[in-house]
């Protein structure tokens, strides 16, 4: 039904990524798909990347470190300009969320793929974005401000509901919070936050807010074109963090049943319309234990994890991506939208979990990424390359499509277990171990459950068999022992053994 | 003669000799027999005893890196030259290396400044993340390696201080 390639009524037939890795080498595969021409700028330090030889033009951008220039607008829209782009895809992080830019891309006479300025601004500013939400009739956590009217804080905050949390005004790093989970010590408590506050900071205004204990993050994907017509693409699970990062996300949510995921995602496509959304967009929401959720914020971009969405719908985002941008109405309608089997998305990152998660550098000496059904390799590091301090330390993103879920988790420990990279120590075998752990199994995670389970991070104790076979591998691939055996007698050794 | 190969923070001494067809791998008391036939792209069949397994195995200066049994490390081979030279003197307290990768925030210090043990000598950045470099001990700043702004990898030498007594 859909063809393969763009109509030439679209207003443009080439596409700019102004980004690097993984996604500007997704984005590039949709363009090239379609047969428009896609331009990649980059940094030298991804001279030899994935990106740079898949583009049917890349431009070089300079900086005085490499993020900066993938951060320089003026000269990603003069590289847009010398190439003759009619669009500009700002993938993920960097510019992509940046009013300025969008605004610039468009004064330039070019399409800016994504939602219109206005709606990136009145996303990017938390406390608007939450106003709006509020107004808008959706949920958003209960909370009391003492400044709005002193004289009613005590009932408003006994309003908010147990369990809360009282939080000083002025604080921060966590001093003079207080968690109440029994409204008859509100006062009481209210009175020693104040005191700490005071304390602390030297001053007593305080805030309170609804606490939810062991919260899931699940977020919702939204697709609307620029008529006003809003869809949802369901949910995504992204409740394993760790230093308040996803490191694994999934499609269904096993937390939420037919009618909460009915909820939940007409929730962000109500949040989506109201705010007259373009574009592919995703709304995030902090998820309770007894299923209660509330607006968190909107990223008003393409995500990280967006493929698991893809896995269990067919849909091509990117594609739909830039048939909206193009001026064409969302061709899908709700019903449209199916989902089947599961998908599992884990962040292959250059890092030590061993070691608090610190982030590791090196060459990529060998690189086998996995295959087999359901297994998909979104990367943009190849064999011969080099993983630096220069940016986020992602290699790859793993994507497993299963029948259900614990198909799902099957696949992905075969296809983990069978993913190779040599020269950069990566966080696959603490990925086994974590898909292996009963609470990930049963689905039971929260956004603290890494912090809460440090043996899943820390390295296992070496058996003996393993330990031999590993030295043996290193001895006989070093020069010096290969030369030494091949000279020295063998009796010598072994008494030199004997006499260690 | 023996060498040795650091596998996280433990040592491990090995030595190889020759049997005939096999290498033969000598090891706290134990001998066992050994070959490595090398596949293609870095596969490789381990044979070790009457055990066979494949393994990915990749070099690059003194390390060498595997892939096991579905997990990858890394040992780095120790010079016996090195090694000597290390028990022999010279502190580690004198080299002060970076324990991630990063940037460099700021410098508090200059070559020839003394300082006094947990002084801030450095602030470096990693992921987002502010880390102080502190001085080990009291002692006088030999070299600094790098300037604000400038990236290293994890183990870099950041700063050097002169040797216990040279100050």
């Amino acid at each position: 039904m859909s063809h393969p390639s763009a109509p030439s009524s679209w207003p443009f037939d080439s596409v700019l990524v102004a980004n690097r890795g993984e996604i500007a080498v997704r984005v590039l595969r949709t363009v090239k798909k379609l047969g428009l021409r896609g331009i990649v700028v980059y940094h030298a330090a991804d001279r030899g990347a994935l990106a740079v030889t898949m583009a049917d033009q890349a431009i070089e951008i300079t900086g005085s470190t490499p993020v900066a220039a993938y951060l320089d607008a003026a000269q990603i829209l003069a590289a847009a300009k010398a190439s003759g782009a009619g669009a500009i895809h700002p993938g993920y992080g960097f510019l992509s969320e940046n009013t300025g830019f969008a605004r610039a891309v468009e004064a330039a006479g070019l399409v800016f793929i994504g939602p219109r300025p206005e709606q990136i601004e009145l996303m990017g500013d938390k406390v608007r974005a939450r106003n709006f939400v509020e107004k808008g009739g959706f949920p958003v956590a209960p909370s009391a401000i003492e400044d709005d009217d002193p004289a009613t804080f005590v009932e408003r905050a006994r309003l908010v509901g147990a369990p809360l949390l009282i939080k000083p005004s002025a604080g921060g790093g966590g001093k003079g919070m207080r968690i109440v989970r029994d409204l008859s010590l509100l006062e009481g408590e209210i009175e020693r936050a104040r005191s700490e506050g005071l304390r602390y900071f030297g001053d007593g205004r305080l805030y309170v807010e609804r606490y939810i204990e062991n919260p899931r993050h699940i977020e919702v994907q939204v697709l609307g074109d620029a008529y006003g017509n809003v869809v949802h693409v369901f949910e995504r699970e992204c409740s394993v963090q760790r230093r308040f990062q996803k490191i694994v996300e999934e499609t269904p949510s096993p937390a939420l049943d037919a009618a909460l995921r009915e909820r939940i995602c007409e929730t962000a496509a109500g949040i989506a319309r109201s705010a007259g959304y373009r574009n592919a967009g995703t709304v995030e929401f902090i998820f309770g234990q007894g299923g209660e959720f509330y607006f968190l914020e909107m990223n008003t971009r393409l995500q990280v994890e967006h493929p698991v969405t893809e896995e269990i719908t067919g849909l091509d985002l990117v594609h739909e991506q830039l048939r909206v941008a193009a001026g064409e109405t969302l061709r899908l309608q709700q019903h449209d939208i199916r989902s089947s089997g599961h998908s599992i998305e884990f962040r292959i990152y250059a890092e030590d979990p061993g070691r608090g998660y610190t982030p590791t550098t090196g060459p990529v000496l060998v690189l086998h990424p996995p295959q087999g059904e359901g297994v998909r390799w979104d990367s943009g590091v190849v064999q011969g390359g080099e993983v630096t301090s220069a940016f986020d330390p992602m290699i790859a993103k793993l994507i497993i499509r299963g029948r259900d879920r614990s198909d799902a988790i099957a696949r992905a420990d075969a296809a983990l277990r069978d993913t190779v990279l040599l020269g950069c120590k990566t966080n696959t075998a603490f990925l086994r171990r974590l898909i292996a752990h009963p609470a990930f199994i049963a689905g039971d995670v929260h956004t603290g459950f890494l912090d809460a389970n440090p043996q899943i991070a820390a390295d296992p104790e070496l058996g003996e068999d393993r330990l031999q076979a590993l030295l043996a591998v290193a001895a006989m691939s070093t020069q010096p022992l290969r030369e030494g055996a091949d000279v020295i007698p063998e009796l010598h050794a072994a008494i030199g053994d004997w006499t260690n | 003669m023996h060498h040795a190969f650091k596998l996280g923070d433990a040592e491990h001494n090995v030595a190889l000799s020759r049997g005939p067809g096999v290498y033969r791998l000598h090891r706290e008391g134990h001998t066992v027999s050994v070959t490595l036939a090398a596949l293609h792209n870095g596969r490789a069949l381990l044979s070790i005893g009457d055990h066979s397994v494949e393994v990915v195995v990749a070099t690059r200066g003194d390390d060498v890196f595997v892939h096991l049994d579905g997990e990858a490390y890394q040992l780095r081979y120790r010079h016996p030259l090195d090694r000597l030279a290390a028990s022999a003197g010279g502190s580690a307290d004198d080299s002060i290396r970076a324990p991630m990768p990063g940037s460099i925030v700021a410098v508090q210090v200059a070559v020839g400044d003394a300082v006094t043990k947990g002084q801030t000598l450095l602030v470096m950045e990693s992921m987002k993340m502010e880390t102080t470099i502190a001085a080990p001990r009291d002692g006088v700043i030999e070299a600094l390696s790098y300037e604000k702004g400038q990236t290293f990898d994890r183990d870099a030498l950041l700063v050097k201080l002169a040797a216990a007594g040279k100050a």
